[in-house]
């Protein structure tokens, strides 16, 4: 008889307190080695959320950041990276939404789980659109309503 | 299939209206199922250089000792086959005593404890195993309804063998009075799994002239035969 894994809950608003020493450090990363995310996560009604922690997992690589007072995070993530996993932690989440990352179309393609289960109308969410110079990207995660993100179950 | 329906109400809800922050948070879109594939198996591997001895325990890692009742929290960390999880980093985060965060935005009138931070981490071991020491956090009001208290709880973070082994939880106390009307623990359905949140109180542990004991043992999903397949999960 397997086990039943132990029930989530939510991390509160007062997650850094515990978590803050694994937030990535912009200053300590050498952004020339990578690239970089930014966006905003909002609520439903499209308010900045800003105390979320969102943890990206590539192939080979983790990086946790939390947003600020206005809903924006950045991340350095290893160059070369097409695709990363990503989780999301914030009070009212009482178990972290999941969701895949692709930066570009040709990264999306290439997973082909994802593109056959997502809905072609939605599937744009997950695609973080090129920014102003090389290497930059956005990244703009909506909880609910128009737009909402894809999110998977698991 | 069949793990799919033994956990079925195991775990909270997205949307659960009794936590008002669930609301306008919660994706409302159904979620997507990915079948026939696999998830990551990278996990971050945290050495015992990241974690100091005085992470694991929270009643000195200040000039003085912080107020409250001195309690061991220890416990062991298996996967859903019962296999221990070596070497897992556990973050840790609870409120002092007096039930205050030390944290810029918890405005709840208690006072804050000079001694006390109410952070801590560390590794398990060979065996799964963990234990800190901390002091028992109180009670604390929020906002969500009216005269509304969480139970006391400590908030655990794991890293286990891939993504989706990730798990964010909080540890209650036993015969908390507070459970019957806290929505967060009430998120979930199971009242089996919902009871495994509460620890135990341990008088194996419960060290004579120093410290209560509790144990609180954790399940993280996957199993070392069926490495995080999602159509598995």
């Amino acid at each position: 008889m397997k086990l039943i894994a132990t029930a989530s809950q939510t991390v509160g608003p007062f997650f850094s307190i515990g978590l803050a020493h694994l937030h990535q450090d912009s200053t300590t990363i050498n952004s020339a080695d990578a690239q970089t995310i930014t966006g905003t996560v909002a609520d439903g009604d499209g308010q900045p959320i800003p105390d979320c922690v969102l943890e990206f997992w590539t192939s080979n690589s983790f990086a946790r950041v939390p947003t600020s007072v206005d809903g924006k995070y950045s991340v350095n993530i290893e160059t070369g990276a097409a695709m990363c996993e990503v989780l999301l932690f914030m009070r009212g989440l009482l178990k972290p939404v999941y969701t895949r990352l692709y930066l570009s179309e040709a990264a999306k393609a290439r997973d082909e789980a994802a593109s056959k289960s997502v809905p072609q109308d939605r599937a744009g969410t997950l695609i973080a659109r090129q920014g102003s110079a090389a290497k930059q990207f956005v990244w703009n995660v909506k909880m609910q309503g128009d737009n909402e993100t894809v999110f998977f179950d698991y | 299939m069949e793990d799919r329906e033994a956990r079925k109400g195991t775990q909270p809800p997205y949307l659960f209206p009794g936590y008002v922050s669930t609301q306008k948070r919660a994706p409302l879109k159904p979620l997507i199922l990915m079948p026939e594939t696999c998830s990551s198996l990278f996990s971050p591997v945290f050495g015992h250089d990241f974690v100091r001895p005085t992470d694991a325990d929270l009643t000195r890692q200040h000039a003085g000792e912080p107020l409250g009742e001195r309690i061991i929290v220890s416990g062991k960390v298996v996967d859903e086959d019962g296999h221990p999880v070596r070497g897992a980093l556990i973050e840790l985060w609870q409120a002092n005593a007096a039930g205050r965060y030390h944290h810029q935005l918890d405005t709840h009138a208690a006072p804050l404890d000079p001694n006390f931070t109410g952070c801590g981490r560390l590794l398990t071991d060979d065996q799964g195993a963990y234990s800190f020491v901390s002091i028992k956090p109180g009670a604390y009001p929020w906002r969500n309804h009216d005269n509304a208290w969480r139970p006391a709880h400590i908030h655990f973070s794991l890293f286990g063998a891939g993504i989706l082994s990730r798990l964010v939880t909080q540890m209650y106390f036993p015969g908390d009075p507070l459970f019957a009307r806290d929505p967060i623990f009430n998120s979930i359905p199971d009242e089996a799994a919902r009871t495994r949140l509460v620890s135990t109180f341990d008088w194996r542990t419960t060290k004579p002239e120093f410290a209560l004991g509790y144990r609180f043992d954790i399940v993280l999903r996957g199993s070392k035969s069926t490495p995080m397949e999602i159509s598995h999960l």
